[in-house]
């Protein structure tokens, strides 16, 4: 109820925070660390090129909530996954053209929405199919094409988008022929890690640059069908912020290709095991790789 | 794609997961029925026992749902069970709470008389206060029901099923029919509760 109210709110402060905006930039993230961390990276560039005031609304739901918030002009920007676009907002079947996909999305974002794409970080944050490292040694789990032998005595769970999702579980249970011991429990995705930890379910989808990986001892599956699709994170803006503010885009370029996938993990990492404030985080990367 | 539409389509999950949502609140609201008013009437006959009893349940209702999951799971695993001990320590509080008022409310005088009577503390409890404090202890046990409906929606977050997984569903693609879908019947419910522990409680307040 706590979470359903504290939605209702958001959206309440997301329509409030529509009514009498001024000369500023609305900065939002979707509801996990990275997505924080990279809007809040991307804020604080905003602020330190461009001398304008940044709103952070950070920490809203998944994928549609920002979608639909930028649509509306709540928000000027967030940072989106090429593949997540791909599948879950253009509806695009999971292919297999990986190298297109960025391409593709920018185009019909720029046509359909009057979004623009800027240019990736450089990292592919794919989703991730976890297991416990304990287990993938005794079993000799390394790719997904493994996970099917061991399948039917497992239990898995999954949040509720990754069951949604075109490319979440049903596409992935089709390509790599996988039937668990029972249907896979729907659960929140924060606590799915937990519930792996503990050992109350023994499979997940997690994300591959996630901080938690390592400190929770878990092992990632490779993606040997190669099921999901790249998943590069870019700041999307509206067209309209870009040209009303003129430095906006070079300051977001500034910040292109400059963040590897073990660099985001480090980044997640400092947040969610080192419990650091994202703000400090941000401001100490920017000033070490973008002065 | 309207509400209709989607329940007509979807009439037996929504019947499965309608139940689901009764057994969750009508398990958690019993168990803690049954821990909560001997634990007000406790509180009554140990004064030093009230703040802190009083305290830890008050405690429980501050902590968010989402993060008591959390912490539940590594003792309940994931499922019904470990959502069902959280609205039991959610629905404690009003119903210690309200024990506790109901029977330390019972004028002075009344009990005295009892008292005087012969009674035994036994006696006292069963045939003065207990039945004078009704009103008030249901009072409780009904506030308790209804948060409990609303709380019980939370229970989809780690797999306990119930109306939240529309919700949830619901929120995680953005879909208000999905939303509307769980959240009605919920609201419903809760309402349905009320009006019957209502009924309930003015049958015990004409009774006396």
């Amino acid at each position: 109820m706590a979470a359903i109210g504290g939605r209702v709110l958001l959206t309440l402060a997301l329509l409030l925070g529509a009514c009498g905006r001024h000369d500023r930039i609305i900065v939002g993230a979707k509801n996990f660390t990275e997505s924080d961390l990279l809007a809040e990276i991307v804020a604080q560039q905003i602020e330190r090129r461009l001398h304008v005031p940044v709103e952070r609304r950070l920490h809203l739901g998944g994928t549609f909530v920002c979608h639909q918030a930028i649509l509306a002009g709540q928000i000027d920007l967030y940072v989106e996954y090429s593949g997540t676009a791909f599948t879950a907002v253009l509806k695009h079947p999971p292919v297999v053209e990986r190298d297109s996909v960025f391409r593709q999305v920018a185009s019909e974002y720029s046509r359909q929405f009057g979004l623009r794409w800027l240019t990736a970080f450089g990292f592919d944050n794919t989703f991730a199919i976890l297991v416990r490292a304990a287990d993938a040694e005794r079993y000799g789990l390394k790719v997904m094409s493994d996970l099917s032998r061991v399948a039917p005595r497992w239990h898995a769970g999954f949040g509720y988008e990754f069951l949604e999702r075109a490319d979440g579980f049903a596409g992935l249970s089709r390509v790599y022929g996988l039937h668990f011991a029972a249907p896979p429990t729907a659960m929140d995705l924060g606590l799915t890690y937990r519930a792996l930890a503990d050992r109350k379910v023994d499979v997940i989808a997690g994300n591959s640059t996630d901080g938690q990986i390592a400190a929770l001892h878990l092992a990632v599956l490779e993606d040997d069908r190669h099921y999901f699709p790249p998943y590069e994170a870019a700041p999307v803006v509206r067209a309209g912020t870009l040209e009303r503010y003129a430095g906006l885009a070079r300051a977001l370029e500034e910040l292109g290709g400059k963040i590897s996938d073990d660099e985001m993990r480090r980044l997640n990492a400092a947040a969610d095991v080192e419990h650091r404030d994202i703000r400090t985080i941000a401001h100490e990367w920017l000033e070490a790789h973008v002065p | 794609m309207s509400l209709l539409s989607f329940y007509s389509r979807n009439s037996a999950e929504l019947l499965a997961l309608t139940w689901q949502h009764v057994y969750l609140v009508v398990v958690s609201t019993g168990a803690a029925i049954v821990v909560g008013v001997p634990l007000g009437i406790a509180l009554t006959r140990r004064p030093a026992w009230r703040a802190p009893v009083l305290g830890l349940a008050n405690v429980f209702q501050t902590i968010p749902s989402l993060a008591l999951l959390g912490f539940l799971i590594p003792f309940f695993g994931i499922g019904a069970w470990t959502a069902i001990t959280a609205l039991i320590l959610y629905a404690l509080l009003p119903i210690i709470r309200n024990t506790y008022t109901g029977i330390a409310g019972v004028d002075p005088a009344v009990r005295e008389a009892g008292r005087g009577m012969g009674m035994t503390d036994g006696e006292l409890l069963r045939l003065v206060e207990l039945p004078l404090a009704a009103g008030v202890i249901l009072a409780g046990i009904r506030v308790a029901t209804v948060v409990s409906v609303g709380v019980a929606t939370i229970g989809a977050a780690i797999g306990a099923g119930g109306l939240g997984v529309y919700i949830f569903r619901g929120v995680a693609t953005v879909d208000d029919t999905l939303i509307m879908a769980g959240a009605l019947p919920a609201a419903l419910l809760a309402l349905a509760a009320d009006a019957v522990l209502g009924i309930a409680q003015r049958r015990l307040a004409w009774q006396r």
